[in-house]
């Protein structure tokens, strides 16, 4: 049914229209939800709700926020810095030689080093290799004479340095090691493939295997064991010995030989060192039986 | 009849009006918090969380703090002065507790004077209104900012009880002058805890977070005691206080606490080494780390520096006749470098750093005159060696230079003294002389010696280098002479010996490292040389303001005393002192006449040593076993005749093969 609307036509019908019982329900609902508000303040509370609802699906953007990155990306720098660190540290503690020690460290890394652990890995050379990084007496003085606190080594470009330090951090001693002499140290006992005749440094210098037992034993017998400071390297050897060079040039005090052995996959050289003068006591005796 | 039926239809038409403007007002209000709400700042939990900031420490070498950097005191409300609590909920929303976020009734009037009042901007922001603003936003205004901040504040205040929300409040607003939160600002300002603040103390606070700029109590006394009127007021109206108390308070004059006066550092020392960390690490690590710092600085010596400075500096004040109230301050630095490590142990860049901030110490480079001859001197005994006993003549010098107008160095005195030994020439500081071995020797050889040294800022390759010509900074020139001090050896300078994460797991070391550079018994030749500059040459003042022990070091003024340097040293501790003008301005005294390195820094330099070392036994240079010493006559450098006592006789230190009666004309 379609009523048409129309204008009250008397003054009764506005008044009955304009408070009849809708209006009133609208005005009275409005004002309630108007003055509930101011009262209860349930708008507020709704929104906060809400608000508290998504929370945990909103970014984490703003100045506090912000703060709370720096903070974190300071603590994961520092973090990272640290386990760098810690995995040096690692290293250096399972390195079993001066070698892995060495080659642990890489340029721009460091690690202190517990007087006992450097002692440790000093002992697992070879007396004339260990000369190359200290010499024992020295490393007796620095480790029992000083105030030595710790040592400090460093990777440099092209090698390490190692610091021994006294308690007010002063350096009482430093060595510095190359990449070559680190090598050096890893292959001393190694040997190495060829023949003393391709090698300059023996030049002229290079005897019959015969020729140098012969010398050697014509040597006092006290003056033997200085020759040849450490056979280990030798002794593990199966092939025939068939010449012996000696180096042209003296370092530390000793003299490197080099053993050329005829092993069935070919020549192999084995480098000892002897003392100075032991050796230059043999050079003598080799002179003698050429003359 | 119309009237009424007008008025009905009037009142109609506002109620229908009314009531569908508040329907669309909530939906598109409903629409809005929705859209805005997905870009709302997530809120920690719980809301302390968002105080929790590691601090960075600096410490002095004695274990001292120096300083502690982002940090920010957090004390519960129990352990805050309730007049504080009042004064701040009178000042910033006195509902506080009333309302949930919003104050409706305020922010309507807020809205009503904003927008129809022109030029007049009222605010209405809660106390969980701005810390929401603190938080999360910008210090923009817009609009859309006004209802972001009001939708997170609705949020804060739904999920934290009052006490929680006033306590995060309390702790992070700012107050000035570095300080944040209520415990810091109470010590910044009044040197004491925030639980005894009294009311008088309280209300000042509590004005100053509404602009602590314009409100500091120590820039701006008077607009901050204003403010704290209008606090106590609002307190007497709100019925926290009874109006006699708020009478009594505003007639207390609040006694400032004056440690620190801003947020910056206060110590040109700090400031290098946060420098320093900052190239080392960035400012992520420095300022919200909380790393350690455990700095080189010995703070009886800092404070020592700063006295001599200050007092050095008012003596030539007062020397030169400048007013205390002029703008051109005189101004000055000075390093103190512990010779046997290279550790920095005082350092002042400057007058007042709170008038500026410029480090002279470290970022000055001003000519050092004739300071850098003993590098001359040195580099002439290495290459050609001469020895203190070689005779050169003091007389009128022209160094062709290519390319150039000849160079005619002269004497201070503006004379000319003949034959002298070279450890006279040094002692008088003959610049003839100089000139004459720079040409010798090219200037080259000077900058070189200069570099192992550690001087690192650009040296010009020019004759004048001899004399000083080239700029160099305090730290260099201190840095630098340590190496003689050691007889060759260097030491890298340094701020900080080590550097921790906040669990105190090392990430920074420094190693004491030594690095022979120079020739020991040469060096000693040059320090025996110096030694003698303070006892009888141009640093001799320092003997008679009662410095005996053994030092050595050289005055440096530049020619148009612009500056005036002297840096010396004892074996244990070497210093340098610069005084001038940051503006080219001479350095005159009320005659007229120029101030020498010998009367301007030399006194300062010995009223600091004299401090420093007070408690140290007095040590000698140690003397290279090569070195043996002879009497020389100085205008003849042979052995004086016996039976003569005409002549001015010198103790010379000679190398085994060197000879006396030598020419150094060569």
């Amino acid at each position: 049914m379609i009523r048409q609307w129309y204008e009250p036509l008397s003054f009764s019908e506005w008044l009955r229209r304009t408070f009849s019982f809708l209006n009133i329900a609208v005005f009275i609902i409005t004002a309630t939800f108007i003055f509930s508000e101011f009262r209860f303040d349930w708008f507020e509370n709704l929104v906060g709700s809400y608000l508290v609802s998504t929370n945990e699906s909103r970014p984490e953007t703003g100045a506090i926020w912000e703060t709370g990155k720096q903070t974190s990306n300071a603590h994961e720098y520092l973090n990272e810095i640290i386990s760098k660190k810690e995995d040096v540290r690692q290293n250096v503690h399972q390195a079993a030689t001066f070698f892995d020690l060495a080659s642990g460290i890489l340029p721009g890394e460091w690690v202190t080093l517990e007087k006992q652990r450097f002692r440790t890995l000093y002992l697992t050379l070879e007396k004339s290799v260990a000369l190359k990084i200290i010499e024992s007496a020295q490393l007796v003085w620095l480790l029992n004479g000083t105030s030595l606190d710790r040592i400090f080594c460093e990777g440099v470009t092209g090698g390490i340095k190692i610091y021994f330090i006294d308690s007010e951090n002063r350096v009482i001693k430093q060595i510095d090691l190359s990449r070559e002499d680190i090598l050096e140290i890893e292959n001393s006992e190694k040997p190495v493939p060829g023949e003393l005749s391709d090698m300059e440094g023996f030049s002229g210098r290079i005897y019959p295997a015969q020729n140098f037992f012969d010398a050697m034993f014509k040597l006092p017998a006290d003056i033997i064991p200085d020759l040849i400071v450490n056979p280990e390297s030798l002794l593990k050897q199966d092939g025939k010995i068939i010449n012996i060079g000696i180096w042209n040039e003296t370092e530390n005090g000793y003299i490197k030989l080099g053993f050329e052995f005829e092993e069935p996959g070919g020549k192999q050289v084995v480098f000892i060192k002897g003392r100075e003068w032991a050796v230059w006591q043999l050079s003598l005796n080799l002179k003698g039986d050429e003359n | 009849m119309n009237l009424i039926l007008r008025f009905i239809k009037f009142i109609r038409f506002c109620l229908f009006s009314s009531l569908i403007l508040v329907s669309l007002v909530s939906l598109c209000g409903m629409f809005l918090i929705f859209f805005v709400a997905k870009d709302l700042p997530k809120l920690p939990s719980p809301l302390s969380r968002i105080i929790e900031r590691p601090q960075t420490r600096i410490f002095a070498s004695n274990g001292q703090v120096l300083i502690s950097l982002g940090e920010r005191k957090t004390i519960p409300l129990n352990m805050v002065s309730q007049d504080f609590i009042n004064a701040i909920l009178a000042t910033e929303d006195h509902r506080f507790f009333e309302h949930h976020g919003m104050n409706k009734l305020r922010t309507l009037k807020g809205l009503y004077i904003t927008l129809f009042k022109t030029g007049k901007v009222q605010g209405a922001s809660t106390i969980t209104q701005q810390l929401a603003k603190n938080l999360f936003f910008s210090f923009e205004k817009t609009y859309q900012r006004k209802f972001k901040e009001l939708l997170v504040a609705l949020q804060i205040e739904a999920s934290n009880t009052k006490q929680e929300i006033l306590h995060a409040y309390i702790n992070q607003i700012y107050f000035g002058a570095g300080a944040q939160g209520i415990e810091k600002a109470s010590r910044v300002f009044f040197g004491k805890p925030a639980q005894d603040l009294s009311l008088a103390e309280a209300a000042l606070l509590a004005g100053l977070p509404k602009s602590p700029t314009n409100y500091n109590p120590y820039r701006h006394l008077d607009l901050a005691l204003k403010r704290r009127e209008l606090v106590l007021k609002r307190m007497a109206q709100v019925g926290f206080i009874s109006d006699l108390e708020a009478a009594q308070a505003m007639m207390i004059k609040p006694a400032l606490h004056h440690a620190q006066t801003d947020s910056r550092t206060g110590s040109y020392f700090l400031d290098a080494v946060i420098n320093d960390l900052i190239l080392k690490y960035g400012e992520d690590v420095v300022y919200h780390g909380g790393i350690k710092v455990f700095a080189t600085i010995d703070t009886r010596l800092q404070s020592y520096a700063r006295q001599s400075l200050k007092k050095g500096l008012e003596r030539l004040d007062t020397m030169m006749g400048i007013a205390r109230e002029t703008a051109d301050h005189l101004q000055g630095a000075l390093v103190a470098i512990d010779t046997g490590s290279g550790a920095v142990k005082a350092l002042v860049g400057g007058r007042n750093y709170y008038k500026s901030e410029f480090n002279r110490a470290i970022k000055s480079l001003r000519q050092s005159g004739s300071s850098f001859k003993p590098f001359l001197y040195y580099a002439a005994f290495k290459s050609l060696g001469f020895h203190p006993g070689t005779i050169m003549t003091d007389k009128p010098v022209i160094i062709p230079v290519k390319g150039s107008a000849d160079w005619e160095p002269e004497n201070f005195s503006k004379t000319f003294s003949g034959d002298m030994i070279l450890k006279k020439a040094l002692i008088n500081s003959v610049n003839t002389i100089a000139a004459q071995i720079v040409e010798k020797i090219e200037p080259e050889s000077v900058t070189r010696i200069a570099r192992v040294c550690g001087i690192k800022s650009p040296l010009q390759d020019v004759y004048s280098v001899a004399l000083g010509t080239s700029s160099v900074t305090p730290f260099e020139m201190a840095s630098a002479y340590t190496v003689f001090a050691n007889l060759g050896i260097k030491h890298e300078p340094f701020l900080f010996w080590r550097v921790e994460d906040a669990f105190g797991r090392i990430i920074f070391e420094h190693i004491v490292q030594k690095k022979r550079v120079l020739d020991p018994a040469i060096t000693y030749q040059v320090v025996d040389m110096m030694k003698s500059v303070i006892d009888t040459g141009s640093g001799r003042s320092i003997r008679h303001l009662g410095f005996n022990r053994p030092a050595a070091g050289k005055t440096g003024t530049t020619d148009s005393y612009n500056d005036a340097w002297f840096t010396g040293f004892t074996p244990t501790l070497c210093t340098s002192v610069w005084t001038g003008f940051d503006k080219k301005k001479k350095l005159l005294d009320a005659n007229k006449v120029g101030i020498t390195g010998g009367k301007g820094a030399a006194p300062i330099w010995a009223d600091f040593m004299t401090n420093a070392l007070k408690s140290e036994p007095d040590r000698d240079f140690p003397i290279p076993d090569d070195i043996r010493f002879e009497t020389v006559d100085t205008t003849t450098g042979c052995n004086p005749k016996e039976d003569d006592e005409s002549f001015e006789v010198l103790k010379v230190p000679l190398k085994p093969e060197q000879q006396l009666c030598v020419e150094g004309e060569l």
